[in-house]
C-alpha cells in the first residue's frame, strides 16, 4: 500500500479538488481509512454515511462522487447504487468497493449501475487514481454539457433571427396582391441554420420582383453568407426592374465575398401583369415550373454559370409570358434530389405532377406537396428546402 | 467518395467513384494534394463512377481547379454523365472548369 505521502504526488487539480465526496461504509475503520487516503490526497469536501439509509439521506447534498461498500446493514451496496440512479443521479460516478473477489459481485456492481470497482482491502494509490479519473471526466462531461447548451441556446437565437429575415404573409400579400398576383413561399432548413433565402421586393406601381438564392453548403457558413446576401439585395433595388443587370451585380458582390470553394445557385423574376411575363435572370437554379391555366405545363430554363466564381459572367434575360391564372413554381434542389436513395431523386416531369396534384389536392397546398414527395413521415430533407409559387391573377 | 490514381509521363487522371458531397471534405484534401505534388502539367478528373454530386461537391471541384491553376496546371473534367451532368449542365460549369 502507498503510504499517505506517495499518495500526495497523485494531488488533483483545483478543479476537482474541493469535490463533495461521500463515503458509505459501516466499519469505522474503512471510513476513516478511505477518508485520510483523499485527504492525504488533497481531496477537501468529504461526507460520511455508516450505512444504505444514511448515504441515501446524504443524496440529497448532490455529492459529486460516491464510494460505496457492499455489504452493509440495512440496504446493501447494490440496493443503495440502484436507488442512487433511479432517484438522484443517473450519472454521478459511484466507486464500488468489492472485497469479495468474484466475478459475480463485480458483475452485480456494474448491473446496478456502478461507474467503477475498487478492490478491497483499499489500495491507496489505485483508490486515489480511480477517484480522480472519474471526477476529472465528470467535470469535462458537465463543460462539454454547458457548451452544448450555449452553442444550442446560440442557434436557437441565430435561427430565430434568420426566420425574421424572411417576409410574412401579409408583407408579401401588399406587395404582389395589388400588383395582380398571390404569392406562397415555405422555407426550412436542414439543420437548424440554412443557406437558403428569398424575397420579394416592389419596382413600381405594376410591377415586383421575386428573389430565390442558395448558399452552398449548409449551416452556419451558409447562414451566415445568407445573411450578407440579404443585406447586399436590399441595397441592389435601382436595378430590380432590369433582372440581367441586377444578377450580374450580385455575382460580382458575390465574387469578392465568398472564398473559391462557395458560392450560390439563384433567381430574379419580374412580374409585369401588365405585359403578361414573368423576365427572369437564372443562376443554375433547378428548372422553374410554369403551369398554365389550360392545365398545360412546361419546364423553364434554369441554368446559368453559379454565382461568386466568375466575375465576367453573364446573365442572359429569359420571358415567361404569364396569362391569367397561370402558376410559376420556383423550387430549391433539395425538393427533387434524394441522396440517401439516388433511385428515388425525382425527374422533372415527376415533380411537376406532384405539384399539379398538390394544387388539385382538398387540403394545404404545402402539406399535400410535402406528403408527396417525402412521404406521409416527411422524411427531412438531404439540403435546405425553399419554394416560391407565383399565381397570376385574374 | 472512393479515388484512384493514374499517372504518365504528362498526366494525372484521378477516377473518382461513389457520391461527392459534404462529407467528402477529409477525402478530397488527398486529391488536392495528388494534384499539387504532381509533376504532370494537366489533371483529369474522371467523374464517370460519380452517381450523385452536391453543392459542397461542386465546391471541391471548384477548390481544386483554382489550387491546379494557381501552380500553373490545368484541371479537366471527364465523363460526365448522369446526375453529375444534369448539375454540371445547369450551373453551366463548362464556363468554369474545361469538360472533355
Amino acid at each position: 500500500m502507498m503510504s499517505p505521502a506517495h499518495v500526495a504526488d497523485l494531488a488533483p487539480e483545483a478543479g476537482i479538488a474541493s469535490a463533495r465526496i461521500l463515503i458509505v461504509d459501516d466499519l469505522e475503520s474503512s471510513r476513516r481509512l478511505i477518508g485520510t487516503v483523499l485527504e492525504s490526497a488533497g481531496f477537501t469536501n468529504l461526507d460520511f454515511a455508516a450505512d444504505g439509509e444514511a448515504a441515501l439521506a446524504r443524496m440529497a447534498c448532490k455529492p459529486d462522487m460516491v464510494v460505496l461498500d457492499i455489504v452493509m446493514p440495512g440496504p446493501d451496496g447494490f440496493k443503495v447504487c440502484e436507488r442512487i440512479r433511479s432517484e438522484f443521479s443517473p450519472d454521478v460516478p459511484v466507486l464500488m468497493q468489492t472485497g469479495m473477489q468474484e466475478d459475480d459481485y463485480r458483475l452485480r456492481a456494474f448491473r446496478a449501475g456502478a461507474s467503477d470497482i475498487v478492490s478491497k482491502p483499499i489500495d491507496a494509490g489505485e483508490l486515489v487514481s480511480r477517484v480522480r479519473l472519474h471526477l476529472e471526466r465528470r467535470r469535462l462531461m458537465s463543460s462539454l454539457q454547458i457548451y452544448r447548451q450555449r452553442m444550442e441556446e446560440d442557434l436557437r437565437v441565430a435561427q430565430a433571427m434568420q426566420h425574421s429575415l424572411l417576409m410574412s404573409a401579409e408583407q408579401v400579400d401588399a406587395i404582389a396582391g395589388p400588383r395582380g398576383a398571390r404569392l406562397s413561399t415555405f422555407y426550412q432548413a436542414s439543420n437548424t441554420l440554412g443557406g437558403d433565402l428569398w424575397q420579394v421586393f416592389a419596382v413600381d406601381e405594376t410591377r415586383f420582383g421575386i428573389f430565390m438564392v442558395d448558399l452552398s453548403g449548409h449551416g452556419v457558413s451558409a447562414a451566415i453568407n445568407a445573411f450578407r446576401v440579404h443585406m447586399l439585395v436590399t441595397g441592389m433595388t435601382a436595378l430590380a426592374d432590369r433582372p440581367g443587370v441586377w444578377m450580374q451585380a450580385l455575382n460580382r458582390a458575390l465574387v469578392d465575398m465568398l472564398p473559391v470553394e462557395q458560392f450560390a445557385t439563384g433567381f430574379y423574376g419580374l412580374v409585369d401583369r401588365a405585359a403578361g411575363t414573368l423576365t427572369y435572370a437564372s443562376a443554375a437554379t433547378p428548372p422553374p415550373l410554369h403551369f398554365r391555366a389550360d392545365g398545360s405545363w412546361s419546364a423553364l430554363d434554369g441554368s446559368g454559370v453559379l454565382l461568386g466564381c466568375n466575375a465576367a459572367a453573364d446573365y442572359p434575360v429569359r420571358t415567361c409570358p404569364l396569362g391569367a391564372g397561370d402558376r410559376v413554381f420556383i423550387y430549391s434542389d433539395a425538393l427533387y434530389e434524394n441522396f440517401r436513395d439516388p433511385e428515388a431523386s425525382l425527374e422533372t416531369p415527376d415533380l411537376a405532377a406532384h405539384v399539379q396534384a398538390a394544387l388539385q389536392s382538398r387540403d394545404d397546398f404545402q402539406a399535400a406537396l410535402l406528403s408527396r414527395v417525402f412521404g406521409p413521415d416527411q422524411a427531412h430533407p438531404h439540403d435546405d428546402l425553399t419554394w416560391v409559387m407565383l399565381e397570376a391573377g385574374e | 467518395m472512393e479515388f484512384k490514381t493514374h499517372e504518365d509521363a504528362d498526366r494525372l487522371t484521378l477516377s473518382f467513384s461513389g457520391m461527392l458531397t459534404f462529407d467528402d471534405h477529409e477525402t478530397f484534401r488527398s486529391v488536392v494534394t495528388s494534384i499539387v505534388d504532381s509533376p504532370a502539367p494537366t489533371t483529369v478528373l474522371d467523374l464517370s463512377g460519380l452517381t450523385m454530386i452536391d453543392s459542397a461537391g461542386i465546391g471541391m471541384l471548384l477548390l481544386a481547379n483554382d489550387r491546379a491553376s494557381k501552380q500553373g496546371k490545368q484541371l479537366r473534367l471527364r465523363g460526365v454523365t448522369g446526375h453529375v451532368a444534369k448539375v454540371v449542365e445547369l450551373s453551366r460549369l463548362e464556363q468554369l472548369i474545361p469538360i472533355d
